[in-house]
């Protein structure tokens, strides 16, 4: 049988059964539709959290600080013997000093950073308004990024307005006499906001190391992201560092971690949904037996016209692929619509209450197009077997068959 | 003629063998049909008629014996492959159409080229062309349940030939149909053996439609009981000299087809014993008759052609005896009106008087026929009799009895011959007058 005379003959039901043909569509696209709608809610929560973390280099670095206990400091030395362990590619250090910021006349307590621009690839800090210093500026000497908070501290609603605006600077500078007395140096120039950063509840002014250096002596780092060349590495590294007495933080750990959790999360959600297309392809696999008793009769006049045993089967899983693959569609239809639609009613629910806008749903084009096929493969499992059964039918059986 | 095309030896077909419900459907049955024969499978219902012309298109294997189709054992080839006799040598009919309901007719007559994987327009040519053929052309973009059976019987028989198939199976194709679409189908079938030199092997019940068969296998309880030839057709079966004979059994089995052998030479040997008249003659006579009772001929044409001779489409009865005949035919015709008259009031209901007059009426035409003569008590009883008999109230033995019964005692007195003579000639006319006369 020709492949066009196939698609003629198996889509006669949508004539001979409307009815009962898009009410069985329906119940494969309302299972099909729970399992997108609930692993597009997994992947749109995964999406949610990795975004907000930087790949690359972020990954590959470890964030090294002292424990205090034992007295370790971190020292231009210990950034050297970091840098000269093998599997070290780079460190970066960062220095901080509590400071004063004023901008027009109001002032706030914030920590003065002083870093090198790798520091921010390692430790993984964008903007979120204006710029981040990019390698170009190590010189810079009159730029400075503020953190979130430092801005609600002034008042300010939209980060965005914020950048070029310029603030003032007074640092206070612990003595080095051993005494508990603090010297503030007041840096007689303004600096121009360049970016807003992501880093939450923290009151934090980054600026470039040695513009910093210009007006204090640092002996202390109070921290030091180390990049290490290899993933492989990653753990030797900090397993050494530990045992140095250093206190390490990963990223890449949290990410394995939140990617942990999300698959379980997936897998969970993705087991109700497969429930639901269990329910819905135990239903159609009743519609195509039942459809096969219906049409024993006919199953006989075509064998007795010449229809072979395996026409009659491909008859009847290509009908049941139909069904499988039209219910995936309006699944995939159903479930995509309801999940765009809930992420429009966040979103404006968001804007309303000035929260950050989420996409809670997420659907990867290719897991669409997964659905699609497995809603056909589940389509031709449950065609499969009448389909066996009709074709081999006895046709004098087949065809008395009332 | 050289091999037959369809071959069975000793086949037997046992249902559900080693089960309970067993059931031997053919028991040795042998046949050898030739190419371009038609041959029916006649039988009572459950005689296995069906089932051999199932195992020989393919779908019942047998249980022991041969099948030979060309010289092939269809049912050694595995299923996939034995539709391709399906496909290319066989079409076949079925008693209820079996059109595929959601299909239009083309595509109905253009399925089993779909099983061909031939192209749409090839098919689609060729399925209009045959619905042409056979009169549906106009209705082939409906759906069968738009047709009449008739229609659908004929796209059906169109469907059959659409692969050109050598041979042509049917299963009662008339079985469910009026006269007139009966007499189409047969017409086509038969057009199909005689014009396109079909083998034709058809399963009916229908002794009307022997006469279309080169050949006729009886079937009763799975065997072939007999087979007859049709002397009318010329036969393609080789018939060795000697080794067959045709005769009158053969055409007696062709008039009373449920009848045995032994009951055939039975009548036979009554036929000659009791009449002068040949089946042939008979045959002829009592399709004259029925035109005459029909009024289709009047009563001149109707002696012309009992008297003509045989051999020019007549009875050859002498033709003084011929016209006695139409003499007393047409009476009873008239007098049979009068019975049916007569019943029509009654349904009518009530209107007595000229009911009494219409039994008058037929108590005096007996009384000329039998030249008989009563008095007026003799006379009130008969037209009593006669209206409790044509009603109904009495039966054929009680009026014979009656006639026999005293004056006194309400009856005619008449001796016994005369009162059986009286009887059967009423008993003929009541036959010619009543309608139904198995209405409830």
């Amino acid at each position: 049988m020709r492949v066009q005379d196939l698609a003629q003959l198996s889509t006669r039901m949508f004539k001979t059964n409307p009815l009962r043909t898009w009410l069985t569509i329906l119940g494969m696209g309302v299972g099909t539709g729970a399992v997108v709608v609930l692993v597009g809610l997994g992947f749109g929560l995964q999406k949610i959290i990795l975004e907000q973390i930087v790949f690359g280099e972020t990954l590959l670095s470890l964030g090294v600080s002292a424990t205090g206990a034992q007295g370790l400091t971190l020292t231009s030395e210990t950034l050297t013997d970091f840098e000269n362990m093998d599997e070290v590619l780079d460190a970066s250090p960062l220095a901080r000093f509590p400071a004063l910021i004023t901008y027009k006349g109001l002032t706030g307590n914030v920590f003065v950073q002083g870093v090198e621009p790798p520091y921010l690839r390692y430790a993984g800090i964008a903007a979120s308004a204006g710029t981040a210093f990019t390698d170009e500026d190590a010189g810079d000497a009159n730029s400075i990024m503020l953190s979130p908070a430092v801005l609600k501290l002034f008042g300010i609603d939209e980060p965005d307005e914020f950048i070029g605006e310029r603030v003032s600077l007074r640092l206070l500078v612990p003595a080095d006499d051993g005494t508990d007395v603090i010297n503030e140096v007041i840096i007689d120039k303004e600096y121009t906001v360049r970016g807003v950063t992501k880093e939450e509840g923290v009151l934090n002014a980054m600026m470039m190391m040695p513009e910093l250096r210009n007006y204090v002596g640092i002996e202390e780092f109070e921290r030091i992201q180390v990049r290490v060349d290899t993933n492989q590495n990653l753990p030797i590294v900090e397993e050494r560092l530990i045992g140095l007495g250093y206190r390490v933080s990963a990223l890449s750990k949290t990410v394995e971690q939140a990617s942990k959790i999300f698959q379980g999360v997936q897998a969970v959600l993705a087991t109700f949904g497969g429930i639901a297309l269990l329910v819905s392809a135990i239903g159609m696999f009743n519609t195509m037996t039942v459809t096969l008793l219906e049409r024993t009769k006919e199953i006989g006049i075509m064998r007795t016209l010449g229809a072979s045993p395996n026409d009659v089967k491909y008859l009847f899983v290509s009908e049941s692929i139909v069904v499988g693959f039209m219910g995936g569609v309006s699944g995939i239809v159903m479930g995509v619509s309801l999940g765009v639609a809930v992420n429009v009613f966040l979103n404006l629910l968001a804007s309303q209450f000035g929260g950050q806008a989420v996409a809670l749903f997420s659907f990867p084009l290719t897991f669409l197009l997964f659905i699609a096929l497995f809603s056909a493969a589940v389509g031709y499992l449950t065609g499969i077997f009448p389909a066996r059964r009709a074709s081999k039918l006895n046709p004098l059986d087949a065809i008395r068959y009332e | 003629m050289a091999k037959p095309l369809i071959v069975c030896r000793d086949l037997s077909i046992i249902y559900n063998k080693g089960k309970s419900n067993e059931f031997k459907a053919l028991t040795g049955v042998n046949t050898d049909i030739f190419e371009g024969e038609y041959i029916i499978l006649f039988g009572p219902s459950g005689c296995g008629k069906s089932t051999l012309m199932y195992s020989i298109q393919g779908s019942l294997p047998p249980g022991e014996g041969t099948l030979l189709i060309r010289g092939d054992d269809i049912y050694s080839y595995p299923p996939s492959e034995r539709v391709y006799f399906q496909r290319y040598v066989m079409g076949i009919i079925f008693q209820s159409f079996n059109l595929i309901g959601s299909l239009s007719v083309l595509d109905n007559v253009a399925l089993p080229m779909i099983f061909c994987n031939s192209d749409k327009i090839t098919r689609n040519r060729r399925a209009q062309s045959l619905l042409d053929r056979f009169g549906v052309g106009h209705v082939s973009h409906k759906i069968p349940a738009m047709l009449s059976g008739g229609q659908q019987q004929r796209v059906s028989v169109a469907r059959s030939m659409v692969n050109d198939p050598k041979i042509l199976l049917a299963d009662e194709p008339t079985g469910n149909l009026d006269s007139v679409s009966t007499q189409q189908v047969m017409d086509k079938i038969d057009e199909i053996n005689t014009f396109d030199r079909r083998t034709i092997i058809m399963v009916s019940h229908n002794a009307a439609h022997l006469s279309y068969a080169h050949r006729v296998y009886y079937l009763k309880d799975g065997r072939i009981i007999r087979e007859v030839v049709n002397p009318q057709r010329k036969q393609i079966k080789p018939v060795r000299e000697g080794e067959t004979i045709v005769t009158e059994l053969e055409q007696l089995a062709r008039l009373y087809p449920y009848d045995s052998i032994d009951t055939l030479r039975v009548k036979s040997m009554v036929n000659f014993l009791t009449q002068t008249l040949t089946f042939d003659q008979i045959v002829r006579l009592e399709h004259a008759t029925e035109l005459f009772i029909k009024g289709k001929v009047d009563k001149e044409a109707f002696i012309k052609s009992l008297s003509l001779p045989f051999e020019r489409g007549g009875v050859e009865i002498p033709e003084t005896q011929a016209r006695k005949m139409a003499v007393m035919a047409d009476r009873m015709i008239h007098q049979a009106d009068d019975i049916r008259r007569f019943r029509a009031k009654k349904d009518n209901a009530g209107v007595f008087f000229s009911q009494h007059k219409l039994a008058e009426r037929l108590r005096d035409h007996l009384l000329q026929a039998y030249r008989l003569k009563l008095n007026k008590e003799q006379d009130d009883h008969l037209v009593e009799m006669i209206a409790d008999r044509v009603t109904g109230v009495s039966e054929d033995n009680e009026f014979n009895e009656r006639l026999m019964v005293t004056v006194k005692n309400g009856g005619l007195g008449l001796a016994e011959s005369e009162a059986d003579d009286l009887t059967r000639y009423f008993e003929k006319i009541i036959a010619q007058g009543v309608d139904v006369s198995y209405k409830n």
